[in-house]
């Protein structure tokens, strides 16, 4: 092969990387459709979250609840969940605190900072008295 | 010395398009298998079966705590940005009821947040119905029983009264589940079926999405025309069911008492069915459904 020949080989070559990284990276990168919860973006995460402690709410199951975070994949979920309600609490996001709270609660680790927006505990059976 | 066609300007155009086609391959392989994008921002549409599974699981008791169902449907729709929610909610109910997922007392809440949800938008699956939530138990108060006349003998004498205090009677337990007379709009949809030619089917729900029967349901239209009709008296059709035939172009508003929403104008407007393999117009259906609030 000349010369040339070989120069114009690299030069295309350079040229067609840059444009397949281009291509790659950016106009048609990889569209993943069969992902993990790992995976999702945060604030899908944190949704989700939200939406697992307004389940707890429902079914006071904490085990469950905990089952249910699990597939986020957290090395920590206690640690995850209370980090997640001081943050909602210092933004003050209202309507995820309660329930937020109550799940941290539950899974020991209730704070100071959370101590204004517990909620009321729910109502026990009261037992029959003997006869 | 002429220099040949294909090597003008020191190029030779076969080898560079050759080195562009293995450039862009290369490209191609380093950015799709060797160091691709990384997932970091996937949504929920992304997610696999199992993970979109426990996402609207997730949704659905997170709406039977705040039965915010326009926030329902956002979450479903990020699930599911390209079918009908209602009916990917019914059918990972029939899904979970069929492999037999039930096990625990959560489970079975589960299983009445989805059917709440889903049923509650007219969506139908194979779990319809088979988790009932229990009726509310209603302590009665005991009837009075006749005490038998015993045979009068003879006249006893009267024995002093001690003073005993009066019993206090204890306040009633409320023992049924508040429910309101207020209803909202929770769903508006027009469809276009060549065997429905302009059908308003209305469902009414209560707050735990049972269909309610003998709801007055008015409607009315241009020149101040009204009509009511009741819930509940289709023949085979569920009790919270009544439908009403529209005349095209015509605009209609439905509403029932209490109904806290904006009622919504919908048009008998013509739309293109197929029947039989052919194009006919017919007039626009809707589904509409109301639900009452819970307290």
């Amino acid at each position: 092969m000349s010369k040339q020949s070989l120069g114009s080989l690299l030069i295309g070559m350079l040229i067609g990387v840059a444009v397949g990284v281009y291509l790659g990276w950016v106009q048609f990168p990889v569209e993943y459709t069969n992902s993990s919860m790992q995976a999702l973006a945060p604030r899908y995460q944190d949704e989700y979250t939200v939406m697992v402690s307004e389940g707890f709410l429902v079914d006071r199951d904490i085990n469950a609840a905990l089952q249910r975070l699990a597939v986020l994949g957290k090395e920590n979920t206690p640690d995850y969940v209370q980090d997640l309600t001081e943050r909602y609490i210092s933004q003050s996001n209202f309507p995820a605190i309660p329930s937020m709270v109550a799940l941290s609660e539950a899974m020991g680790r209730l704070t100071p900072l959370m101590e204004v927006y517990r909620l009321p505990p729910a109502p026990t059976p009261t037992p029959f008295p003997a006869q | 010395m002429a220099r040949s066609p294909r090597a003008r300007n020191g190029i030779r155009w076969l080898a560079l398009l050759i080195g562009l086609v293995l450039g862009i391959g290369a490209g191609l392989l380093y950015t799709w298998e060797i160091d691709p994008v990384i997932e970091l921002n996937t949504a929920p549409w992304q997610l696999n079966p199992a993970a979109r599974e426990n996402y609207v699981i997730a949704i659905a008791l997170s709406y039977a705590r705040n039965q915010d169902l326009t926030l329902a449907f956002d979450r479903l729709r990020a699930v599911a940005p390209d079918r009908n929610v209602w009916q990917l909610v019914a059918d990972i109910a029939c899904e979970r009821h069929r492999s037999i997922q039930i096990a625990s007392n959560s489970d079975i809440i589960v299983m009445r947040a989805l059917e709440q949800l889903y049923r509650s938008q007219g969506a139908t699956g194979c779990a319809d119905g088979q988790y009932p939530t229990p009726a509310p138990i209603v302590f009665m108060t005991p009837t009075p029983t006749s005490t038998p006349i015993v045979p009068v003998g003879p006249q006893a004498t009267k024995t002093p009264t001690p003073d005993l205090p009066t019993p206090t009677v204890p306040p009633p337990v409320a023992t049924t589940p508040p429910t309101s007379d207020r209803f909202i709009l929770a769903r508006v949809q027009s469809f276009c079926d060549a065997q429905l030619d302009g059908v308003i089917e209305v469902r009414v729900f209560d707050a735990r999405g049972q269909g309610l029967r003998g709801v007055p349901v008015q409607i009315s239209w241009g020149g101040g025309q009204r009509e009511q009709f009741y819930t509940g008296l289709k023949p085979g059709r569920e009790p919270g069911y009544a439908d009403f035939l529209m005349e095209r172009g015509r605009s209609y508003q439905v509403s029932v008492p209490g109904l806290v929403s904006e009622p919504r104008s919908i048009e008998a407007i013509p739309c293109e069915a197929q029947r039989d393999g052919q194009t006919v117009t017919v007039t626009t259906s809707y589904w509409i459904n109301f639900q009452q609030q819970a307290n």
